[in-house]
């Protein structure tokens, strides 16, 4: 027994428990792969350790805030970096939020900007179409995310389950564009298509680059990823003739009763410079919302595409709203 | 004066020296299972008709009857794969059978969604051997019961092992002198392992009841998923997650039930008596083909791990685990071995406890067996609750948290390891040494601890691969930058390049092959006999 105990206070006693007094807490729901690298930039930079806490591909976007909301009577993060615009509010309405107007983002479009500096965007994605080449000829090209209904496509679809992720958001903005009746039909449609749903965009992307489905519904990211994995996938940015695609940049929140809040501070202007913009685009595909910064080959800037109009605060009500009776079509 | 309180009072302590230590070991647990779970019910009114209307549709009681039925059908499957092979492996002269042992026990110590992950490269649309039908089954049920049936068959097998080699020979040698090895099976070995088996068949339901991770990577919708969804989806909802968990109280006393009536009543052998001492039955003319079957049942278990070793190491994910892998293995090995060493702790009293039947351990076991079929997701964000709280925020906010959760929820791997274990032990030692005046923490140390040292080491290495293996619990409230390597790996599986998660997944691999090699070593030898 006493070979077990100190083991374990050896185990314990790893670098792994050091505290150190500059640190600065960040919840995310930015893929991991991408997110890390930039905290391990700002701690080179700063001295200041960041201690992170990562969502997995299944719960994205929803993970981290749900732990944020258990967590509020006590908060323990300091900032939040969220994977789309739309999670903000969410802490905004629950007076999680702590205003605060970041130099780093005064050249950033004030549309980006909370006026009272509850939540900031930068780096923004957009919703495309994944299609597999080999499936689809360039005659058939899927143009409009109604293309998921259509009966030429029966049962070679796939969207991820839209109780997760961007997927989410996409859905409520469906409904604040189009409004109750039709987002309804159209879901109802996706259903009678035999469209797949999916434990996540990633899959979503499995899915098309292996020729499962022939086309399915996910982030630019996953587009680029897929395309520089070298699968025969083409990235369509839907509804370009009509609505537009949705644009979803990442979004930051200072947390109000973070553990320290001068460190969360200090993150957010660095997480909001042109320099993490600029390696978001080319580490994640992410599209730059300043119009200055630099792009890789292959990816468009917000201004090259035809955007959704769509107030991403109504969204957010009505992703609240939307959610019992999206739960019911998903049958959980 | 102050002589005589004292005196008074030790020998009031002493009286009550039992009920005190039950209570200590009890606190243990109520603490980290109950209070969780009972802070969430108080949920349940304030989510008020959100809640019960969760409980009047129909959709989540087809969902469990859905689990129910993929539980049982893996149940089933483990048992037709186990029962063989344990025979096989404690009572025949098969070939290597210490070595298949390892090789097809070694997948149950692994997280089941790592192997989904492996089976996924093997046989996806684009696996190693896959194909549009082989990628259709895998995400079906057929794959979510196939995958968790090879996952879990190992738990049935060695059980039944355990058993047969714990069980006193003279019966087996009594039968063999008229009648031959088929009936000396069927007729003798396995009714006498019966008790062994129905446990076995119990750990597996329950863990394929509660399992999440396997069927959410499948696309296959289950009852977990659908609590889940309440915690980690659009609306947080822990009222409605827990209404949801109502239903699964009648699941868990009624395993409950039947691990009472099956097992704990059924107390079939005693061990350290001539368990070694007969010679394996001859496989004779067979020899050779049931050695063949048995390796292939063996290295199906294995062989996503070498899907995931061939993925990482074609894709160089090996060079790059140092930029990826951080500390979350040594937070993974040390919060377990902190875990685990408390729940051997606590499984020594309260497994003694409910095997001597005394009072409060059966409904401590009952509390700690409710804590592991509850959803974990469940028991994650009751923990949240209970927690993160500005007294206890120095725990909460430290891999503490990740030691609690995992004796919340693995309590019940010492407290029923244990007490299989002194269930199959001699009483009259223990008897005798009340007889003799010895308090029960004297007894405790001194009898049940040093004849039970064996069995305990086991429980205390089960239950630190247990921790090694969590991932579910953990995900809700691992500490920031404090994540274990499960974690580490599902969070990374969001868009991190295949090669470098399927190599991460191998150093789990690894690691726990380490440990388990370190707690072998650690685990007292059996005496010659």
């Amino acid at each position: 027994m006493k070979r077990i105990v100190l083991l374990a206070a050896l185990l314990l006693l790893n670098p792994a428990c050091k505290r150190t007094a500059q640190e600065v807490v960040v919840y995310t729901s930015v893929d991991q792969v991408f997110s890390e690298p930039i905290f391990k930039e700002f701690e080179r930079k700063s001295g200041i350790t960041v201690r992170a806490v990562f969502d997995t591909e299944e719960t994205k976007s929803t993970g981290v805030l749900n732990r944020l909301i258990a967590e509020s009577q006590h908060p323990q993060a300091d900032v939040f970096w969220a994977n789309d615009p739309v999670r903000p509010f969410l802490l905004v309405k629950r007076s999680l939020a702590q205003p605060y107007l970041s130099p780093s983002a005064a050249d950033i479009p004030a549309t980006f900007r909370a006026p009272d500096g509850t939540w900031t965007d930068f780096a923004a994605r957009a919703r495309v179409l994944l299609v597999n080449k080999k499936r689809v000829s360039p005659a058939e090209m899927p143009r409009s995310i109604r293309d998921l209904s259509n009966p030429r496509w029966k049962g070679q679809t796939a969207i991820a389950n839209p109780l997760f992720g961007t997927t989410t958001m996409h859905i409520a903005a469906l409904f604040t564009m189009w409004g109750e009746e039709q987002a309804r039909a159209f879901l109802t449609a996706l259903r009678a298509n035999n469209a797949r749903i999916v434990s996540s965009n990633g899959e979503v992307k499995r899915l098309v680059a292996t020729g499962e489905t022939a086309f399915g519904l996910a982030d630019t990211d996953d587009g680029f990823e897929a395309v520089k994995e070298g699968a025969p996938v083409e990235v369509v940015y839907p509804d370009q003739e009509g609505m537009g695609a949705l644009v979803m940049p990442t979004s930051t929140v200072l947390v109000k009763g973070g553990p320290h809040p001068e460190t969360g501070r200090k993150l957010v202007d660095y997480l909001l410079t042109p320099d993490v913009e600029r390696r978001m685009a080319e580490s994640a595909a992410h599209m730059p919302l300043r119009p200055d910064v630099p792009v890789p080959p292959g990816l468009k800037r917000v201004s090259d595409i035809k955007a959704m109009q769509v107030d991403y605060a109504r969204v957010a009500t009505d992703m609240e709203r939307i959610e019992p009776w999206l739960r019911q079509w998903v049958g959980l | 004066m102050a002589e005589a309180v004292g005196r008074a009072l030790r020998r009031a302590l002493l009286r009550r020296e039992q009920m005190l230590v039950l209570s200590a070991a009890g606190a243990v647990v109520l603490l980290t299972s109950a209070l969780p779970l009972a802070r969430l019910l108080t949920e349940i009114p304030g989510a008020g008709a959100a809640a019960l209307s969760v409980l009047s549709a129909f959709r989540p009681w087809l969902l469990l009857i859905r689990s129910l039925m993929l539980a049982a059908a893996v149940t089933a499957c483990a048992i037709a794969i186990g029962v063989p092979l344990g025979l096989l492996i404690a009572r025949t002269d098969l070939p290597g059978r210490r070595a298949l042992w390892m090789v097809h026990a070694f997948p149950m110590f692994l997280p089941p969604f790592l192997l989904a992950l492996g089976w996924f490269q093997l046989f996806g649309r684009e696996g190693f051997l896959g194909g549009e039908v082989t990628a259709r089954l895998l995400f079906s049920e057929v794959g979510v019961v196939a995958v968790l049936a090879l996952t879990f068959s190992p738990v049935v097998t060695s059980m039944m092992a355990l058993a047969l080699l714990g069980m006193d020979a003279s019966l087996e040698e009594a039968a063999r002198v008229a009648a031959r090895p088929w009936r000396v099976a069927t007729r003798i070995l396995l009714p006498a392992a019966r008790p062994a088996l129905a446990l076995a068949a119990i750990v597996v339901f329950a863990l394929s009841v509660s399992e999440l991770g396997v069927a959410m990577f499948l696309r296959v919708d289950v009852f977990p998923a659908a609590v889940f969804a309440r915690l980690g989806g659009i609306q947080y909802a822990p009222g409605e997650a827990f209404a949801l968990v109502v239903p699964l109280m009648p699941v868990a006393l009624a395993l409950l039930f039947l691990e009472r009536r099956l097992v704990g009543a059924g107390s079939f052998a005693v061990a350290g008596l001539r368990g070694m001492s007969r010679a394996p039955i001859p496989l004779s003319g067979w020899r050779p083909a049931i050695a063949a079957g048995s390796w292939s049942v063996a290295a199906a278990g294995a062989l996503p791990l070498a899907a995931l070793a061939l993925r990482a190491a074609r894709g160089g994910g090996f060079g790059k685990l140092p930029q990826w892998i951080g500390q979350a293995p040594w937070t993974s090995i040390g919060t377990a071995v902190v875990a685990a060493t408390v729940i051997a702790a606590v499984g020594l009293v309260l497994g003694h406890g409910a095997a001597r039947r005394l009072r409060g351990a059966s409904t401590l076991d009952a509390l700690a067996v409710l804590a592991f079929v509850t959803p974990a997701s469940v028991l994650g964000v009751g923990l949240i609750a209970v927690w993160n709280r500005p007294a206890t925020s120095a725990l909460y906010a430290s891999v503490a948290i990740l030691v609690i959760g995992y004796i919340a929820r693995y309590a019940v791997v010492g407290i029923r390891a244990v007490a299989s274990v002194v269930l199959q032990s001699a009483v009259h030692l223990e008897e005798a040494a009340a007889a003799a005046g010895a308090r029960f923490w004297r007894r405790l140390v001194r009898i049940i601890l040093p004849v039970n040292l064996r069995g305990i080491a086991a429980a205390w290495l089960l239950a630190v691969v247990f921790c090694l293996r969590d991932f579910e619990t953990a995900v809700l409230y691992y500490p920031p930058g404090r994540e274990p390597l499960p974690v580490r790996i599902f969070t990374l599986e969001a868009n991190g390049p295949p090669p470098v998660v399927a190599a991460l997944a191998v150093a789990h691999v690894l690691m726990t092959a380490l440990v388990l090699a370190a707690g072998v070593l650690l685990v007292p030898r059996r005496r010659p006999e």
